[in-house]
């Protein structure tokens, strides 16, 4: 998979026709064979984009910063990125007609060891759902799969499963990396910050911690798209995927077999109200 | 420092019995920031609020907790005693130690006591974080919607009317009367139905404060209590109403028969029509689906009659808008089709009817010319057979409720029947007689003596055909036996059932509807004629089934409230909403969608000080927020507060225990 030569194309072809004000790619880092982000503004950089199987961030991030706030932008999206981009555009935090979107028919990236990354082992929606442009031959939706992980965990027991998470969440340093590399944690001011929000203090206990990696996973329960931006950024390489995978399966199993982002115009789980909905737990 | 007053109700024995209330004073008074804690039979009372008032001057407390009954009961009694003493009423807590302890724990004293303790101090912690609140004022729009023009339409209509408050009443059909006007005589006097309800329709055309719009529906309502906006659409007459004299030339020539809604198909109406002579408005509309003009483009014989060219085939529906302050619902009942009833051959035999049929029937104004006869023959029955509860009280087939005026009408149509054919008879099978109501015992005593009709206790099992008659097969449980009986007729008093586009118009209006359709009412007994949207009541027949006395004194009762609705030019309104911070707002829009009540907008605000640039943020319409806190709920930005439920009263809740 490499549409390096492609997206420099339609990235100078956007600058020459003036239909863009910045594209948002990926450039070599400078000193290894991984990728980074970039924001281009002169057209004369669209040279250094680049991507490969090693394009694994989600640039939909960077949609919530002040480089492309107001701005028309370019912007290449692969399967889940376009999902977390489709929730954007619903939850009106980028305007459609700002976007000149290059979706890819991604056959899945690699980490920095060159080894497949897990999530793109087990992605259900590998082709762009949202594009003006499609790079690829797409492959079509694949069935919704419990992986191993999530498996082991339905096997502990409540208690122990709270253990668990204490045991690992302890590592946190409250960095709030996971937080700002979230294309959806776009709020003004994240509650965990709030002065009025005793329960995460803002100190580094891990009853602190354990209670806002919680309110986080919850925040992003029915909308986490698996791009795993979060656990790329984490300095404590804590398994923060598990948290979302877990909501991610209960939320498909009980709301109509919700996946998040994959439909234009669809809220997050929780933000929806239908007919269908379960109501069997209510007494 | 807070400084909390706590008061415990014995609430006679209903609390004092399976809770300790001694030892919940005691509990209290260990908390830090309680000064007086105090115990007494019935808080409730005069003495009892008298305790609190004096508690409040005499500790100079900051904020009051009353453990007592739920807060829906007397939570305005204790605010009430808040204010007179001079403090802002929102500083109240009510610690529901009844229907929350004493009530639902009534085998475990000393559970039930700790258990009460705990919400003690949960209300006394919530109540340290409370703030001073003040009622909101709404503006008013002086002008009801009143959506239905059947008898219960009509009396709330005219009331509101005469208390000089403009109604804009809007009825489906193209005359108003509703079901009433196709009574013969009503039950337990025997006046003629039209002598009544006739008189009442005239004052509601004449009316100077009456708008009324037949043969019309509302399609629309948006905005909150006061502050409505109805559209209504009104559907297309062909006639124009303004040049019509209402001569009948048009329908009298009309070549097109269709079956006559008003005799329940007994005879055939035109599709040119007025449904009823005495109807109001006097015009005719021409009924699109039958006429042969507007389906083939051919006829027109109508518009070569009328004189006044009043006729224009080109009219169309049109859309109309009213700003109104509070709605009457008053859609009224339609027929349970007893089609299930097999065993009864409701569809084989011709000679089997409903009561409304019947009803036509034997009206003076009715197809027949007040005569019963048989549909299959035109014969006079002389042995008539009435089955009451067909549909209603029978969870199998029909409808688990009782339709509650089948009893009385089926006794006057055994009267009417005497009446009409002298020699006849009526048998009557029942499952009970439930005559309660003024003079109905009598009336049913009076159709069982003057008329000889034959009560006979006992469903019916069977019908079949025996020669031109009708064997009804049945039990006399009276007896214990079998009986059959040879009808010439068999009428059925099929259940009444809500109209059938009442969960639409409860979705359209924003109200809740029962299993069954009927729109419900806020609470059963304290308030029978509002609903849960404040600003829209219900009359009549489309909340439950009712007699006609019954349906005016709801309609009245609905006009009683929209006066008081009325009564000032802004409206008082809790404060109890949900406010948003705009910094924290992030304008994801989640919570316009969870929003019950279409409370919250989107405004657009710069996106920094004086930054040309702007970003959306939600607004909430305190008029229309209901204060629920779905959107607090669903807020991630924590953006949203809700008055009187804020994080930091939560939080110390939580906390407390």
């Amino acid at each position: 998979m490499d549409y390096s030569k492609e997206i420099r194309d339609i990235a100078a072809k956007l600058f020459a026709d003036g239909k863009i004000d910045v594209f948002v790619g990926y450039r070599m880092n400078g000193f290894d064979d991984n990728q980074v982000p970039v924001v281009i503004t002169d057209p004369k950089e669209v040279s250094t984009l680049v991507f490969t199987e090693k394009s694994v961030f989600n640039l939909t991030n960077y949609l919530k910063t002040d480089h492309t706030r107001g701005k028309r932008v370019g912007l290449i999206v692969k399967g889940c990125d376009s999902r977390s981009l489709n929730l954007l555009l619903t939850e009106s935090q980028v305007k459609r007609d700002r976007l000149y979107i290059i979706g890819i028919a991604c056959e899945g990236v690699v980490d920095d060891k060159g080894v497949k990354m897990q999530n793109c082992t087990e992605c259900i929606v590998p082709d762009a759902v949202v594009f003006d442009e499609m790079l690829g031959s797409p492959r079509g939706k694949k069935d919704y799969i419990v992986n191993a992980d999530i498996r082991a965990l339905a096997e502990k027991g409540l208690v122990e499963r709270r253990e668990y998470f204490e045991e690992i969440f302890e590592n946190c340093i409250r960095c709030n990396a996971c937080r700002h590399s979230c294309p959806l944690c776009y709020c003004a001011k994240c509650c965990i910050d709030q002065e009025t929000a005793s329960l995460y203090n803002g100190s580094n206990t891990a009853s602190s911690a354990f209670h806002a990696l919680m309110t986080w996973s919850l925040h992003l329960a029915g909308r986490c798209v698996d791009c795993r931006n979060c656990e790329k950024a984490c300095p404590s390489h804590l398994p923060l995927h598990l948290l979302h995978k877990q909501n991610e399966k209960v939320i498909f199993e009980n709301f109509q077999n919700h996946l998040a982002g994959v439909e234009e115009g669809e809220r997050g789980a929780f933000y929806k109200y239908s007919l269908k909905d379960p109501d069997d737990f209510i007494m | 420092m807070a400084r909390v007053g706590v008061f415990v109700c014995f609430c006679g024995a209903n609390i004092a019995d399976f809770v300790d209330v001694p030892t919940v004073v005691e509990e209290a008074k260990k908390i830090r920031e309680v000064k007086f804690a105090v115990d007494y039979k019935y808080m409730c009372s005069d003495p009892g609020q008298q305790m609190i008032r004096d508690a409040i001057v005499q500790y100079r407390l900051t904020s009051i907790v009353v453990a007592a009954c739920s807060p829906r009961m007397h939570e305005k009694t204790f605010r009430k005693a808040l204010s007179d003493a001079g403090m802002n009423p929102y500083l109240l807590e009510v610690a529901n130690i009844r229907e929350h302890s004493s009530w639902v724990h009534q085998k475990d004293k000393k559970a039930a006591t700790e258990k009460a303790g705990d919400l003690v101090r949960m209300a006394v912690a919530k109540s340290i974080a409370n703030e001073q609140l003040h009622e909101i004022s709404v503006p008013v729009t002086k002008r009801a919607l009143v959506i239905g023009g059947g008898i219960a339409g009509i009396q709330a209509a005219l009331d509101i009317a005469d208390a000089r408050i403009p109604v804009t009443l809007v009825e489906r059909s193209p005359s108003i009367g509703g079901r009433m006007a196709q009574l013969d005589e009503t039950f337990p006097t025997l006046d003629c139905s039209q002598c009544i309800l006739t008189p009442k329709m005239v004052d509601v055309a004449s009316h100077p404060y009456i708008e009324l719009i037949p043969y019309s529906e509302v399609i629309e309502l948006n905005g909150y209590v006061g502050n409505y906006k109805a559209r209504i659409r009104k559907k297309a007459s062909y006639v124009n109403f303004k040049s019509c004299t209402g001569c009948g030339a048009c329908w009298q020539k009309c070549p097109v028969k269709v079956p006559n809604e008003y005799n329940m198909g007994i005879d055939k109406r035109k599709a040119i029509y007025t449904p009823f002579p005495q109807a109001v408005p006097n015009k005719p509309v021409i009924d699109a689906e039958h006429c042969t003009m507007l389906l083939k483009g051919k006829c027109g014989i109508c518009a070569k009659f009328c004189e006044k060219g009043a006729i224009d085939f080109k009219m169309v529906d049109e859309v109309i808008e009213r700003e109104i302050g509070a709605v009457v619902v008053a859609t009224g009942y339609d027929l349970w089709d007893a089609t299930p009833y097999e065993e009864y051959g409701v569809g084989r035999y011709k000679d089997i009817i409903n009561s409304l049929e019947f009803e036509r029937m034997v009206s003076a104004n009715g197809p027949t010319g007040g005569l019963p006869i048989r549909p299959s023959d035109g014969k006079v029955p002389k042995s008539v057979v009435f089955i009451k509860c067909v549909g209603s009280r029978d969870k199998a087939k029909g409808i688990e409720f009782c339709s509650k005026i089948c009893c009385m009408y089926t006794a006057k149509h055994a009267i009417l029947l005497h009446h009409k054919v002298h020699d006849s008879r009526a048998y009557i099978f029942y499952m009970d007689i439930r005559a309660a109501g003024k003079g109905y015992e009598e009336f049913v005593n009076r159709a069982q003596v003057e008329t000889g009709a034959v009560y006979l206790r006992g469903r019916v099992s069977k019908i079949y055909q025996k020669g031109d008659k009708l064997m009804v097969r049945g039990e006399d449980g009276n007896l214990g036996q079998e009986v059959e009986v040879e009808a010439d007729l068999v009428v059925l008093a099929t259940a009444i059932v809500p109209y059938k586009e009442n969960p639409a118009l409860a979705r359209l209006l924003g109200i809740s509807y029962d299993k069954y359709g009927y729109l419900s009412e806020a609470h059963p007994k304290l308030r029978p004629v509002e609903t849960a949207k404040a600003g829209i009541f219900l009359a009549g027949c489309t909340q439950a089934p009712k007699d006609i006395p019954e349906t005016v004194a709801q309609a009245s009762a609905c006009a009683a409230k929209v006066c008081g609705l009325f009564a000032g030019d802004t409206m008082k309104k809790d404060p109890m909403v949900s406010t948003v911070n705009k910094e924290f707002c992030s304008g994801c829009q989640n919570c316009v969608t969870v929003c019950p009540y279409q409370a919250i907008v989107t405004e657009d605000i710069p996106l920094g000080h004086g930054a040309k640039e702007t970003r959306t943020v939600a607004k909430i319409n305190e008029g229309v927020c209901q204060g629920c806190g779905s959107c607090v709920a669903i807020c991630r930005s924590m953006a949203i507060n809700l008055a009187g439920f804020t994080d930091p009263q939560i939080i110390n809740e939580i906390v407390a225990i």
